[in-house]
């Protein structure tokens, strides 16, 4: 009466070429991203390698990543040997060939010797940012998933958190300018005459000055913080509402006040989630330019920031090099030549290897986070 | 409340901290290249103890930066301006000017331009943007690229008075950092053309201009047409590093550097 | 392990249930004593407990002290911009410069329409000696390659202290021998030359392998050649010579007016110059004086107060000079007028057509600029008597030049305008670029990884690109400056793609290389929000549909993608959010040319250079003097910045939200 057969279309379907199309098409333009990626680290790796990899043990070229940053002179000497040498190993050599003339000297700013400066550099401001913003941050996710309840002053912090989420970087750098590097308040006997307003504390003279910081490490870390704080919030509050009810409930229904319920029943659980998340943050901060370029990053430094201190909180007052402001320096303000590549690609490469390690060690902490913590 | 404690601690410890640095800040024509090489030289001639600090973003940043004292010497590839030196003043920095090297400004072609000399109304001309293209002059066909320095710049406004008559750049400019990526910019763009200090003009790929049948050459120094002095400010009173530094530059040593470096010694 | 735990600390909060409203502090102490019945805050209504969440509420409030501090300092810095600038114009005004740039207007046309007819001349020339040129250039490019590759060895032998010891000569062969090496070497790779015939190739290459390291004359062969287009050159002019001396009568018709503008110039700086030094010696007395009051040291006081005395300027006198400009106004409509003459005269003798079409295009352009050039002139009397240095310059003025001005021109010898509409266009026309790419591309991929890729797929595909959002933004501008600009222009030179629109390409750091690299930083954004959004998409709406018999691409086009569009929509705008306040790659990328790009030359227009709002703020910032109108400008900017993107992220959370609704 009636056939199976006939209700099943033999051949390809009819959409099937379609399908295929579109798929194709996709595809395509997914792996051409890929692609694209995978080109642009192939590029960077093979001109930055020579200058990070050595072929002998331990294959780290160490000098790079640990001498100081400086001006590279390029010579032939009498037999026509081409020497690449940093200043302070080019006055050795002048030192010890007296009286033999050098030709064809060129000299390259910024491309010889190292870059421990900037490195040491990015790292302190890093972490700087990351305390401060950890800090606060943290503070602030506990009142928002802990105490908090509908109210106009959670519906304005939660508006002021997307809003700063979404403010480019060169703004947090006017920002951070104009309030932590000019505005800011100080205890000092020498009010500059830019400060905004004065206040005689009459202890030896002192006064409160509002004049900032000048453009130093505790500027650029505290307008970093600023920028990260909304990132730090959202993740630190969603892992403080992961934290099962129930932990909370047993707390306070054995008699636990609200912070012993949150310092020995939440925050216990939730800290390595927010600690996964800052990772994702501090890959940020390591990345970000625009706002340290006024507040604190200098293009040439001699000495590491806390040699040649007097006080050992000079270091917070110093100007600091940082990478991606030594990476700006290097691509803007110095030639591309055969001479420079290692200095240029070799900065970009030891950049890039840092914020792969940072966020592929979040990607894997993430998922190992997810598998861990089940409740 | 905390919050603002915390800060007002840290805040007080920071103004305490002493600088044993020695910041120098200002022009780039200067900062790029010259100062780093000779505070080289003068830690290698036993100085091993002083820091050096050099931000190069351009002239006008020297002067402000002597003020609030936040750099110890500034250079300046101009003669500081009065309203520059009275804001000094009313900070208590009376500066003291420091001729250290003579500089001419060359102007800089592709390599592969055909074209070897100019004369001054040309460079006038092609520089105000009244000159659009190669062909008009005699080279190759082919749009001008004017590359500039950026405003802050000393050698964009010394060029702005020698060579243009004081009238605008022309919007077509292309506004770069310093002098090497003006070199840079030239040397990869066959239509490009540039001004840069002396100490550039041999950058590689490009070919420094013969003005007025004047090569840029340091012999040339007082006939050439767009030659200026180049100046150290320094506060009057003077730290022992910053006076020892001075003195180094004005050596015999100091000037050496400044020969090799491609400026022309005092 | 968590269950462990948390019995272990409820087992410890039970022993101190007793004590729930004291401070953590003091529960060692406690263990013995009996419980206090309330501690001191308590009695006015404090607590600890209550105290630690008003720590914990006043961090959270933080967030909004942020963001008010962002608004409330970059209006501070801000807002004094507009009567600072508004000075500045009256001071433009007072002065005279304004009267003079009325004239000068006039004759930058007068130059442009100059230089225009001189490129039609010369292209002319040039179009129909085009062999000649192509052969001297292609033989003066050969030969400048191979000195660029032999170069150094050649300079170690020119260096090379000529004295006669034995070791010296010894040296100087070896220096000689690597010469040879390297010039074997350099001759084997030359450049192509299409134009000169075999023969001459071979000429050339054995005049180089046969040339002397000193020779610094240029090979025969490139010498005869430059020489033969010289003699083109000057063939292909001869039918020229009428229009040649057209374009000269023209060019001189504009002398009288530039030297009188030149002289008027000189008047009108001195007196701006005067106006601006006594505000600034009136502003320098009040900081001297004010300096004085709070100097310590009596001396340094009685000093600074004599220098406060010097600088006490009279009100320096402009009437004089602005009479004398004033005066000059018959003189100037005269020269107008005299212009106008010659110029309606000498569009009749300019040649209809050329042969070559670039001297055609060009001719035609002049022609067209020719109306508008004689009614400026026209106009110009009018607007000459019309001006009055003591017509007012109200605030409107100074805010309306800022949001409409067409001119960022600063830190120059004339007068400085902040004109706000280059930098945005700029902005703007990187946006359009990097989104026409990011969008698909984004929301290509997203679709795919979320609907067709298999797990392993998207195993692979996720974590490249959530490493791309990694990728610092001045990474990026790295690689934008010393390679993808490099790459895009030799492909731009290429004979078989220029019929792309903009090929070859004049400047390597434009908006199309910056858009590219900005596509790249956007995709991930636009690419994860979509996924999301893709994700989000109920179940059943799938299965439902693929129930009703539709196969996967119609579900996932008719089914999915209509569900999750304002997600979509909602990436696309945070994406085009993160595009416009990026900074890094723009400020090296996007060539720093500030001006309006030039739409006449189509899509071509989008690989012209320009510059960016955010651009501006980063070159400009670390280098303006503290409280100046420039300053205050790039807080402006600022402000605009954030108002852009603050309403781009509202209305795009706008469609997050109704999607969650």
């Amino acid at each position: 009466m009636f056939d199976p057969e006939k209700l099943i279309r033999k051949g390809l379907p009819k959409g099937y070429l379609k399908d295929i199309v579109v798929r194709l098409f996709l595809g395509g333009i997914t792996y051409l991203i890929v692609v694209i990626a995978v080109l642009l680290f192939a590029k960077i790796i093979s001109d930055g390698a020579p200058a990070l990899f050595t072929s002998k043990f331990p294959f780290v070229d160490t000098e790079f990543l640990t001498a100081r940053n400086e001006t590279l002179h390029v010579f032939d000497d009498l037999q026509g040997t081409r020497h690449q040498l940093p200043a302070s190993r080019y006055n050795e050599y002048l030192a010890a060939h007296p009286g033999e003339a050098i030709y064809n000297e060129h000299t390259f700013s910024y491309s010889g010797g190292g870059i421990a400066g900037p490195i040491v550099g990015t790292a302190l401001l890093t972490v700087g940012s990351i305390i401060l913003a950890l800090f606060f941050g943290v503070s602030a996710a506990i009142y928002l998933a802990e105490y908090a309840k509908q109210s106009p002053f959670i519906h304005a912090v939660r508006l002021a958190i997307l809003n700063l989420a979404g403010i480019p970087s060169i703004v947090f750098g006017l920002f951070g300018f104009s309030v932590f590097v000019l505005a800011v308040p100080v205890i000092t006997a020498t009010p500059s005459d830019r400060t905004l307003l004065a206040i005689p504390l009459f202890l030896n003279d002192w006064v409160l000055s509002f004049q900032g910081w000048n453009s130093s490490l505790i500027a650029g870390c505290a307008t970093l913080a600023c920028m990260i704080l909304p990132v730090i919030i959202t993740a630190s509050e969603e892992s403080l509402r992961a934290v099962p009810q129930g932990f909370r409930d047993a707390s306070l229904a054995m008699g636990g006040t609200r912070w012993q319920t949150i310092r020995k029943c939440v925050l216990p659980y939730s800290l390595p989630g927010i600690l996964t998340s800052s990772l994702l943050a501090i890959t940020r901060v390591a990345g970000e330019t625009a706002p340290i370029m006024f507040t604190a990053a200098v293009a040439a430094k001699d000495d590491l920031p806390w040699q040649g201190l007097s006080n050992p909180f000079g270091i917070l007052s110093s100007q600091v090099q940082a990478l991606p402001y030594h990476i700006y320096t290097l691509a803007a303000r110095i030639p591309n030549s055969e001479y420079t590549q290692r200095a240029q690609y070799g900065s970009v490469l030891v950049f890039l290897i840092l914020v792969a390690i940072l966020s592929s060690g979040s990607m894997v902490l993430r998922a190992k986070m997810r598998s861990n913590l089940k409740w | 409340m905390k919050a603002i404690s915390t800060l007002l601690t840290s805040a007080a410890l920071i103004s305490m901290a002493g600088a044993q640095t020695l910041s120098l800040k200002g022009s780039d024509t200067l900062g790029a290249k010259l100062v780093p090489q000779l505070a080289e030289a003068f830690r290698a001639a036993g100085n091993n103890g002083v820091k050096f600090e050099i931000a190069a973003e351009g002239s006008t940043t020297a002067f402000p930066a002597l003020a609030n004292g936040t750099a110890q010497i500034g250079m300046s590839s101009r003669k500081v301006k009065d309203d520059e030196r009275t804001f000094c003043k009313t900070k208590g920095v009376y500066l003291k000017e420091h001729p250290i090297c003579h500089d001419m400004l060359s102007v800089i072609v592709n390599k592969n331009s055909p074209l070897n000399s100019l004369t001054k109304a040309q460079v006038s001309k092609i520089f105000t943007g009244q000159i659009k293209d190669w062909s008009e002059i005699g080279g190759a066909p082919g749009k001008i690229s004017i590359y500039t320095r950026n405003t802050s710049s000393g050698t964009y406004k010394d060029w702005q008075k020698l060579a243009m008559g004081g009238r605008d750049y022309p919007s077509s400019s292309l506004k770069m950092a310093g002098n090497e990526q003006i070199a840079q910019e030239v040397a990869k763009n066959k239509n490009g053309i540039g001004y840069v200090g002396l100490a550039y003009s041999k950058t590689p790929g490009t070919k420094a201009l013969v003005i007025d049948g004047v090569e840029p050459v340091a012999a040339n120094a007082k006939k050439y047409a767009f030659a200026r002095l180049c100046y150290l400010y320094a506060p009057d009173k003077l730290t022992a590093e910053a006076d020892a530094f001075l003195t180094f530059i004005k050596s015999p040593a100091g000037q050496a550097i400044v020969q090799k470096v491609g400026f022309i010694p005092n | 392990m968590g269950i462990v735990g948390s019995f272990r600390d409820a087992h410890f909060l039970a022993k101190h249930r007793q004590s729930n409203s004291t401070s953590p502090g003091t529960m060692a102490h406690e263990e013995s004593s009996p419980p206090k019945p309330s501690h001191r805050f308590q009695r006015k209504g404090f607590s600890y407990e209550r105290l630690i969440k008003y720590f914990f509420a006043s961090n959270a409030g933080l967030t909004i002290v942020i963001l008010v501090l962002i608004m409330v300092f970059l209006l501070k810095e801000g807002l004094g911009f507009f009567p600072g600038y508004r000075r500045e114009l009256e001071t433009y005004r007072i002065a005279g410069l304004e009267f003079v740039d009325i004239s000068r207007k006039n004759l930058t046309a007068h130059e442009q329409l100059t230089s225009l007819l001189n490129r039609a001349y010369f292209a002319e020339i040039n179009g129909k000696s085009n062999r000649e040129m192509r052969r001297t250039q292609e033989a003066s490019a050969l030969f400048n390659a191979f000195s660029d590759r032999i170069a150094p060895t050649r300079d170690l032998i020119l260096n090379n202290p000529q004295g006669e010891t034995d070791a010296n000569t010894g040296m100087l062969a070896t220096l000689r021998a690597n010469f040879e090496k390297q010039r074997e070497k350099a001759l084997e790779k030359l450049l192509p030359t299409p134009h000169l015939t075999a023969g001459e190739r071979r000429q050339l290459i054995d005049s180089l392998r046969n040339r002397p390291a000193e020779a610094a004359e240029d090979p025969p062969l490139v010498t005869t050649l430059a020489a033969e287009f010289a003699a083109a050159q000057q063939k292909n002019s001869e039918p020229l010579q009428a229009y040649r001396s057209t374009i000269d009568t023209f060019e001189s018709a504009g002398a009288d007016l530039g030297a009188a503008i030149m002289e008027m110039t000189e008047s009108v700086t001195a007196t701006k110059e005067k106006l601006q030094s006594a505000d600034i010696l009136e502003k320098d007395r009040k900081t001297l004086l004010s300096a004085a009051s709070n100097a310590k040291d009596p001396a340094e006081r009685e000093k600074l107060r004599s220098e406060a005395e010097a600088a006490l300027a009279e009100k320096p006198d402009i009437d004089t000079p602005i009479q004398a400009l004033l005066e000059r106004r018959p003189d100037c409509i005269r020269l107008h007028q005299e212009l106008k003459t010659a110029a309606a005269g000498i569009i009749s003798q300019i040649p209809q057509s050329l042969t070559e079409s670039d001297a055609n295009r060009l001719l035609k352009a002049a022609r067209n600029a020719w109306p508008v050039f004689l009614a400026d002139l026209d106009a110009a009397p009018q607007k000459i008597n019309r001006w009055k240095h003591t017509d007012m310059v109200p605030l409107s003025d100074a805010i309306l030049s800022f949001l409409t001005g067409k001119d960022w021109v600063t830190g120059g010898e004339w007068q400085d305008f902040y004109g706000i509409l280059p930098l945005a266009v700029g902005s703007l026309m990187i946006a359009i670029v990097a989104l026409v790419i990011a969008i698909p591309v984004g929301i290509g991929s997203a679709i795919y990884v979320n609907q067709f890729a298999a797990r392993r797929e998207q195993a692979l595909v996720k974590p490249v690109i959530e490493f791309i959002q990694a990728i610092p933004s001045v990474v990026l501008g790295f690689v934008g400056i010393l390679v993808f600009g490099t790459v895009l222009r030799e492909i731009s030179v290429m004979d078989s793609l220029q019929w792309v629109p903009g090929f070859p390409i004049e400047e390597r750091l434009n908006i199309f290389t910056a858009g590219c690299l900005l596509a790249l930083m956007s995709i991930p954004t636009i690419f994860s929000l979509a996924e999301d959004a893709l994700n989000n998409v109920p179940s059943a709406y799938a299965e439902a549909s693929e129930a009703l018999g539709a196969s996967h691409v119609q579900t996932t086009f008719r089914v999915m993608i209509p569900a999750a569009f304002s997600g979509i929509l909602a990436a696309i705008l945070l994406g085009f959010g993160r595009v416009i306040g990026e900074t890094m790659v723009v400020l090296l990328v996007a060539g720093n040319r500030i001006k309006i790009p030039d739409f006449s030359a189509g899509l071509g227009t989008f690989f012209q250079p320009t510059h960016t709002l955010t651009g501006i703020i980063a070159q400009e910032l670390g280098e303006v003097p503290l409280g100046s109108v420039h300053y205050r400008a790039l807080f402006v900017v600022g402000i605009l910045l954030f108002v852009v993107v603050l309403g781009i992220n509202a209305t795009a959370h706008h469609f997050v939200n109704r999607v969650k609704k």
